[in-house]
């Protein structure tokens, strides 16, 4: 998918546009970003109970820089923000941020903290919030296919002409 | 086999040394609690490592407490004796204004970091500290963020949706 930018002429052909979607969306290796007890759930939703392998969710990606999906899970503090962000920078595109669990949404019960960043969506563009504290595994599952539709939906040409957009 | 000290045989032993220097003496879930002056607080946190009976080698931790303009700040330092089994904490009172307190960063290496975390989160300048710098805070970070008046942002944008703690049940009295 790296080698596609904007200058790569793609026809604008229905079956193209499919097979490349349905390519991605099914391979997404995830870049874990735990940070806090939200990620105890990222784990339980990867392995043999909720399983989002099954979805296509890869949870071995070596680093960043062979990742698809960023997922937030837990708290950042003003002090990591510049890790999250040289994480993020470093994942090549196209590439996908869910923001996971209410600190990580919003600063959650952290709201007036001194320290606590409030929302990860001031650092890096966020694709798919997930709401809870924690949120449970199925609610990741839900997110993913809200991640899924999403890329489904997607024309790789517009997304590089237009940037990144979020949806909630 | 070494014995614990009763928080009254540590009173007794530390008046004994240092007489009116401690200020104040009071027992806390079974920990011995000294506040003692200013001027002696190094010495007594000497005392009380070096002393064979009361042989307090591990620095648990050392913090503050605000307790607002007129009382000032007040530095603890909790030692245990891992020999003998039992808890002293030192308490000195410092003022409001530029608080400074000598450090035992030189007696107990483990109190270095909980000093500059003091120091970061409070302001309080700790004399003599070999590296007084920021600990955990980021670097462009300004204000003591642990004392009663550093203004918590977000609830200066948007005040508190919910009832303050302890609020409700004064207002039933």
């Amino acid at each position: 998918m790296g080698l596609i930018t904007e200058k790569t002429p793609l026809p604008k052909l229905q079956p193209v546009k499919f097979l490349l979607n349905w390519g991605r969306r099914y391979s997404l290796w995830v870049m874990n970003f735990g940070l806090a007890c939200c990620a105890i759930e990222l784990i339980a939703t990867s392995t043999s109970k909720h399983d989002f392998i099954r979805l296509g969710v890869i949870p071995v990606a070596h680093g960043p820089r062979q990742a698809d999906l960023l997922v937030v899970a837990g708290t950042l503090t003003d002090k990591m923000a510049p890790a999250l962000k040289r994480v993020y920078d470093q994942m090549p595109d196209p590439k996908y941020v869910i923001s996971f669990g209410s600190c990580s949404n919003c600063g959650g019960p952290y709201w007036d903290s001194y320290s606590v960043t409030k929302g990860v969506d001031q650092i890096v563009p966020v694709d798919v919030y997930v709401p809870g504290c924690p949120p449970r595994p199925e609610a990741l599952l839900h997110g993913i296919l809200k991640l899924q539709e999403k890329i489904k939906g997607e024309d790789i040409q517009e997304k590089w002409a237009s940037g990144h957009s979020a949806v909630s | 086999m070494a014995t614990a000290l009763s928080p009254e045989d540590v009173e007794s032993r530390l008046r004994a040394r240092f007489g009116d220097d401690v200020l104040a003496f009071e027992e806390q879930h079974g920990h011995a609690v000294a506040t003692v002056s200013l001027a002696r607080y190094h010495d007594v946190c000497r005392f009380l490592r070096d002393d064979p009976d009361l042989d307090c080698g591990y620095c648990d931790f050392t913090s503050a407490v605000d307790f607002g303009p007129e009382r000032g700040f007040e530095v603890l330092t909790h030692l245990y004796s891992v020999a003998h089994r039992h808890n002293v904490r030192v308490k000195v009172q410092l003022p409001a204004e530029q608080p400074t307190c000598p450090t035992v960063s030189d007696l107990f290496p483990t109190s270095d970091w909980h000093e500059r975390e003091t120091m970061e989160m409070f302001g309080i300048r700790f004399e003599g500290h070999p590296q007084p710098v920021k600990l955990l805070l980021s670097e462009p970070f300004e204000g003591q963020p642990l004392r009663k008046d550093f203004p918590l942002m977000s609830r200066e944008a948007k005040p508190w949706p919910g009832l303050v703690e302890g609020e409700d049940l004064e207002d039933e009295e």
